[in-house]
């Protein structure tokens, strides 16, 4: 099987997972598209736009083919590398620059895969990149593992919400313990923040689902919960606006999107619990 | 600002007939909240409440605050926003927008407000016929403080502007952050070089840019120019101004986005050139429906120094670089530019420019269109507040007698005039003229009676010249 990498001259994430694959001893064509590899990826990314995704700044580079499949970006590159489709879910498109590496989700896959995520997550780390790691509360056990490593510079805890409704929002049956203990190990890293998405929660299955939004009392339930296990009431705390079309639940896609000023009674439930909370832009 | 040592306070001028009569409300020096009469008299205390500003509500309700933050951590943070009954009993109070916990302070939210508010009901704060401020209900505006940073503007902390609007229950229910809309407000290269050097600096909390320094908020209300179809001009629009940058802007309710505005560069069209650089200016509002003028731009231009641009001799860096002595208030047609009413030194009967820096308060002030077209004017440096007629006669002048002892100033930030029915608690006043005393012959205890006690004539001496003759050029040599 070949390996294509398209590089560009420069790129400092490029010379990372060449680097990889010369430990390795996996063979590569590399292709700089500043250079000789310009034609090649031009038809390249032709024939496959929609493996590969462009931002506002371009198009982010190592990208990766062996004939089967299209990967993008460091992390992604050599979670591929490692595990083929194993880490999908671990590691995703990282939006960060500057030294930074996030799209690291350490609640995306099955604990069993748990070592392999953890050794793509030491390479990066050890070839100078710092990780921002994402959690929803799942894998604790995991997560703990990456805090004794010190493979976390920053940890996002996206809190689904109260723990009542923490098994319906996530879709799945989740231990309650596992979601405090997550929570307690948060504030271990060395930079944090919780975050909570006012979603849509199904609240009842069915044909005509009965849908509704995180209400403002659910909120304030959340903001209670991170304090109540944190022992504090100052923890940076930032709610977001759900965007009912980046949805993976089609039922979900139809909801209405909450007006633009909503967010602000939803901050003033928050505070009353946790008083550093903030809301997102839009 | 020429003031001599010794001078009378209180009330110094009255006419009745010409007035339009009221009680006045504002924050006395370091004392609290002061409402008087006509003729001076101190009808009521709120002692120690503070105010930036005070404002008076229908049936007797005032409007402040219960303190600001120490100021080794906070810039004109004041830690809430009250409205307090005639008896002193706190009816209304917001101070949940952070929560604060400054060195050796006891933790606590704070509303950070400063400079203005606006009750729903009432678009400027000032008595409007038909257009009472709420008094058990209705939202309120509120203009707060907020530290961020924001690389677009400078790497230093910046004490940043915002504008919220909260419940009668205290829900904040909108925001709109100045610096989100820093690209939209044409700063050149120039200017953004010497803001991101130095965004007007303070020292509170180790340091912080009050880069934009917003003096005054209040919703554009009713109006001829929406009506006419300029929907810049949507009544619950917002009008504010910031005195670091000369400029004045109404924003967008519902987008936020700057729609309308003069500055920073006055130099920028004819209109704005023929308008005059405005400078420092405070308290820009549209003058509400119902009152003459209705639908221009009231505002005091201070003059002083404020703005950021090219370095000049009077600012070596840049920094407030827009530089003048003497203040104006302007009444201008926000679709045309064009000045409709001032009131300047020449309007005063100041000879232009030596003697201009005599109406002049280089920060706070401010401009009340009343119902009869007089003007009730804060020349708030000096603690001097008159009421002027259309065609600029002082039927009112009152000298704030409240020196502070933790500021050596008499200064009155804003002043509002009420009418008489808004105080229910009170029979209205009676109303005794203060004629003007002629001070060419006013003498005080001990001194000599005016008088020439000898004269001495000598043959050959010409008459005196013209003002043409003086060191510096004046404005009666362009009229000849």
């Amino acid at each position: 099987m070949s390996h294509t990498i398209f590089t560009a001259t420069g790129c400092a994430r490029c010379k990372i997972a060449k680097k990889y694959m010369d430990q390795q001893g996996i063979g590569y064509e590399e292709l700089d598209i500043k250079g000789e590899g310009k034609e090649p990826f031009g038809q390249f990314y032709r024939a496959n736009r929609s493996a590969i995704f462009r931002g506002k700044d371009g198009i982010e580079f190592p990208v990766f083919t062996d004939g089967s499949a299209i990967r993008q970006g460091v992390g992604v590159v050599i979670a591929y590398l490692q595990a083929g489709r194993d880490l999908d879910g671990f590691i995703g498109r990282s939006e960060l620059s500057k030294g930074w590496i996030d799209g690291l989700h350490i609640s995306g896959g099955p604990p069993l895969l748990g070592d392999k995520f953890v050794s793509v997550l030491a390479f990066l780390k050890k070839s100078g990149l710092r990780l921002q790691l994402g959690t929803d509360g799942r894998n604790a056990s995991l997560l703990e593992q990456l805090l004794h490593d010190e493979l976390g510079d920053r940890l996002i805890m996206d809190v689904k919400g109260p723990i009542a409704l923490y098994g319906r929002i996530l879709g799945e049956d989740v231990e309650s313990t596992e979601i405090q203990k997550t929570i307690a190990l948060v504030t271990r890293f060395p930079e944090y923040e919780f975050r909570t998405t006012v979603a849509p929660v199904i609240r009842k299955e069915g044909e005509s689902p009965e849908i509704s939004y995180l209400t403002l009392d659910e909120i304030g339930e959340t903001a209670r919960l991170i304090g109540e296990i944190t022992e504090s009431k100052k923890q940076p705390y930032l709610l977001r606006m759900f965007d009912p079309k980046t949805s993976r639940d089609e039922r979900l896609k139809t909801v209405e999107k909450l007006p633009s000023n909503a967010l602000f009674r939803y901050r003033s439930a928050a505070q009353k619990h946790q008083v550093l909370t903030t809301i997102e832009k839009v | 600002m020429t003031y001599p040592s010794v001078y009378p306070t209180g009330t110094t001028i009255y006419n009745p007939d010409k007035c339009w009569n009221g009680y006045t409300i504002f924050q006395a020096r370091e004392i609290g909240a002061l409402l008087i009469d006509m003729n001076g008299a101190e009808v009521q205390l709120w002692k120690g409440v503070h105010g930036f500003p005070n404002k008076l509500l229908p049936g007797g309700y005032l409007m402040g605050s219960l303190g600001d933050r120490n100021v080794a951590y906070g810039m004109q943070d004041y830690i809430d926003l009250v409205q307090i009954d005639w008896d002193g009993n706190i009816v209304w109070k917001f101070d949940q927008y952070e929560f604060i916990e400054d060195p050796g302070e006891e933790p606590l939210w704070m509303a950070r407000q400063h400079h203005d508010y606006q009750r729903e009901g009432n678009p400027v704060g000032y008595y409007v016929p038909g257009m009472d401020p709420m008094v058990d209900s209705g939202n309120t505006l509120i203009l707060n403080h907020k530290n961020l940073r924001n690389q677009e503007i400078c790497d230093k902390l910046l004490l940043d502007d915002t504008i919220i609007e909260v419940t009668w229950d205290g829900e904040l229910v909108w925001e709109w952050i100045c610096s989100d809309h820093f690209e939209e407000m044409d700063f050149s290269e120039e200017a953004r070089n010497i803001m991101f050097r130095n965004p007007n600096m303070r020292p509170a909390g180790g340091g912080m840019g009050d880069w934009m320094h917003i003096n005054s908020m209040s919703l554009l209300g009713p109006n001829r120019w929406y009506d006419g179809g300029d929907k810049r001009f949507h009544p619950d629009n917002i009008i504010w101004c910031g005195r670091e940058t000369n400029i004045t802007a109404i924003i967008d309710k519902k987008t936020g986005k700057l729609i309308w505005k003069i500055g920073p560069d006055y130099n920028q069209t004819p209109e704005l050139r023929e308008l005059g650089w405005v400078i420092g200016q405070h308290h820009a509002h549209m003058i509400p429906r119902g009152l003459p003028g209705e639908g221009n731009i009231l505002t005091f231009d201070n003059g002083g120094w404020a703005g950021y641009g090219a370095p000049n001799p009077g600012s070596p860096m840049g920094h407030q670089n827009a530089l003048r002595d003497y203040s104006r208030v302007l009444e201008f047609d926000p679709t045309t530019l064009k000045i409709i009413w001032q009131y300047t030194p020449q309007e005063a009967g100041f000879m232009h420019p030596v003697d201009s820096n005599r109406f002049y308060s280089p920060f706070i002030s401010s401009a009340q269109r009343l119902p009869n077209g007089n003007t009730l004017i804060t020349e708030g440096s000096g603690g001097r507040i008159l009421e002027i007629t259309a065609d600029h006669e002082i039927v009112w002048e009152y000298i704030s007698p409240f020196w502070g002892k933790l500021f050596n100033i008499n200064m009155v930030y804003r002043s509002y005039r009420v009418p008489y029915e808004w105080v229910p608690q009170l029979d209205p006043p009676k109303e005794v003229p203060v004629e003007r005393i002629d001070v060419t012959t006013f003498r005080v205890p001990g001194a000599a009676e005016p008088g020439l006690q000898r004269v001495t004539t000598v043959d050959g001496v010409l008459p005196y010249q013209g003002p043409s003759a003086m060191c510096v050029a004046t404005d009666t040599e362009d009229e000849e």
